[in-house]
């Protein structure tokens, strides 16, 4: 099998036997895959500092046929993160992202979009120093391109404009409430943070400023759309919890 | 899959929840285990359940211990001033084999992964901190992995610490003993010229 050179996003490595590591990536061209890196975990390794977390690389790997990993020959880094990786509330932006993209995303299936939001959002976080609105705006983002986000507006059921009132949300419930709708332990969304929602979608990223998107109103759309993301995926989100204290 | 006696099936199962074990690596092992003489495969098992019952957590530092407080938190020459800071237990032995480093030692059950859902939590920090409040201990020496995540929790301790008055350190990281700064990546090199001393 000949080489195959793609960009790649690293996802989320684990040990894998002796001194290997097992390394879940998101590559450009092909969408999510996994592979082997072996060795990685020996001293002197051909990976260094190029299998860490949200890390852009170029990446060489091999394709074995008779398993769905890929053993990786080579990275080399594109863009480091490395000081939004090192400073633990920022890398918890970053995990939040890699749980997501790898929750939300079925494998070998091209996903060009979500790659050049996920190198944007970390290349925000690093740049910004600031993990709220990247990770907002990419859990936005994010919702919207799986097609979960309901009408802003509007109540789920009874369909009634929400208008100036909160609307209600919660993981084990698909869409919106309102007032009048709501299930007992639904959180609400207040209607300036709902007004977030299509700044995020005309604004890009880069020029979006704490005065339009403030960290509170971010963190109450951020919240409505994790509770869409678990209510889809069926699965809870290891890093939310450890949102509130980053 | 073939069917094994449940007994066979049972120890294959149990092998397989050891990291780094498969499948095939935990049938292996099993029908190892079956093929030796029983003393020897019950020596095993016994050195197991022996270590289980003997073996704790030091109530000071964490570390692995079939004494508390640990050989290291008790002994008549180590200096109490200065405390490493180490990810697992495991790790002590690395620094230990310097036969350089005197000092205290205190064990952090992992570093900060939120992938993982580690947070500050659930780190043995708060006990760390403690540990300072009686003022005798003038120096933390940072040892967890030279990874982001062991970078991370260095960056949070320094942070958290430093305020406490006392000094903060790290251990040297960058360019490994016998290799090519050919083949550094940018992220190491620069952690090699941040770490740079005088001659
Ligand atoms: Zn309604
Ligand atoms: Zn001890």
């Amino acid at each position: 099998m000949p080489a195959q050179d793609t960009e790649a996003i690293i996802l989320k490595t684990f040990p894998l036997g002796e001194a290997d590591r097992l390394v879940s990536f998101l590559s450009r061209s092909s969408g999510r895959m996994r592979g082997v890196a072996a060795g990685a975990r020996k001293l002197k390794n051909r990976y260094g500092s190029t299998l860490e977390l949200l890390a852009h690389v170029q990446m060489e790997y091999i394709e074995r046929e008779t398993r769905d990993l890929v053993r990786i020959q080579q990275c080399d880094l594109l863009d480091s993160f490395h000081a939004a990786q090192s400073e633990y509330s920022l890398a918890t932006g970053l995990a939040l992202v890699s749980e997501i993209v790898e929750i939300l995303l079925p494998e070998r299936e091209p996903a060009e979009a979500m790659f050049r939001l996920v190198l944007l959002t970390a290349r925000e976080i690093e740049r910004r120093k600031e993990w709220r609105i990247p990770a907002g705006y990419f859990v936005f983002w994010a919702v919207k391109l799986a097609g979960w986000l309901p009408p802003l507006d509007r109540c789920g059921k009874c369909g009634a404009q929400l208008g100036s009132g909160d609307g209600y949300h919660a993981s084990w419930s698909p869409g919106q409430l309102c007032r009048d709708c709501r299930h007992p332990g639904m959180r609400a969304i207040s209607l300036p943070a709902r007004e977030v929602a299509p700044l995020f979608a005309r604004k890009g990223l880069e020029k979006l400023s704490e005065a339009e998107a403030p960290g509170g109103l971010v963190g109450e759309l951020r919240d409505a759309c994790l509770d869409w993301i678990e209510h889809h995926t069926e699965r809870k989100l290891i890093t939310r919890n450890l949102l509130e204290t980053a | 899959m073939p069917d094994f006696a449940a007994p066979v099936e049972r120890l294959i199962d149990e092998l397989k929840h050891l990291p780094g074990i498969g499948q095939k690596t935990a049938q292996r092992l099993a029908f190892y285990l079956l093929r030796i003489p029983a003393e020897d495969a019950l020596g095993l098992a016994e050195a197991i359940r022996n270590a289980k019952e003997k073996i704790r957590a030091c109530s000071i530092c964490h570390n692995i211990t079939d004494n508390d407080p640990c050989i290291y938190c008790t002994g008549a020459n180590r200096n109490k001033r200065c405390i490493c800071v180490v990810e697992e237990a495991h790790n002590i032995m690395a620094i230990e084999k310097t036969r350089t480093y005197s000092g205290m030692y205190h064990v952090l059950g992992g570093a900060l992964s939120p992938l993982q859902g580690r947070g500050p939590e659930q780190l043995f920090i708060k006990s760390l901190i403690e540990r300072l409040k009686g003022g005798a201990v003038e120096e933390i020496i940072v040892a967890t992995n030279p990874t982001a995540e062991g970078e991370a929790t260095a960056v949070y301790l320094s942070k958290l610490l430093k305020p406490l008055g006392v000094k903060v350190t790290r251990i040297g990281v960058g360019i490994p003993v016998g290799a090519d700064l050919e083949y550094a990546d940018e992220v190491t090199m620069l952690k090699a010229m941040e770490g740079r001393r005088e001659l």
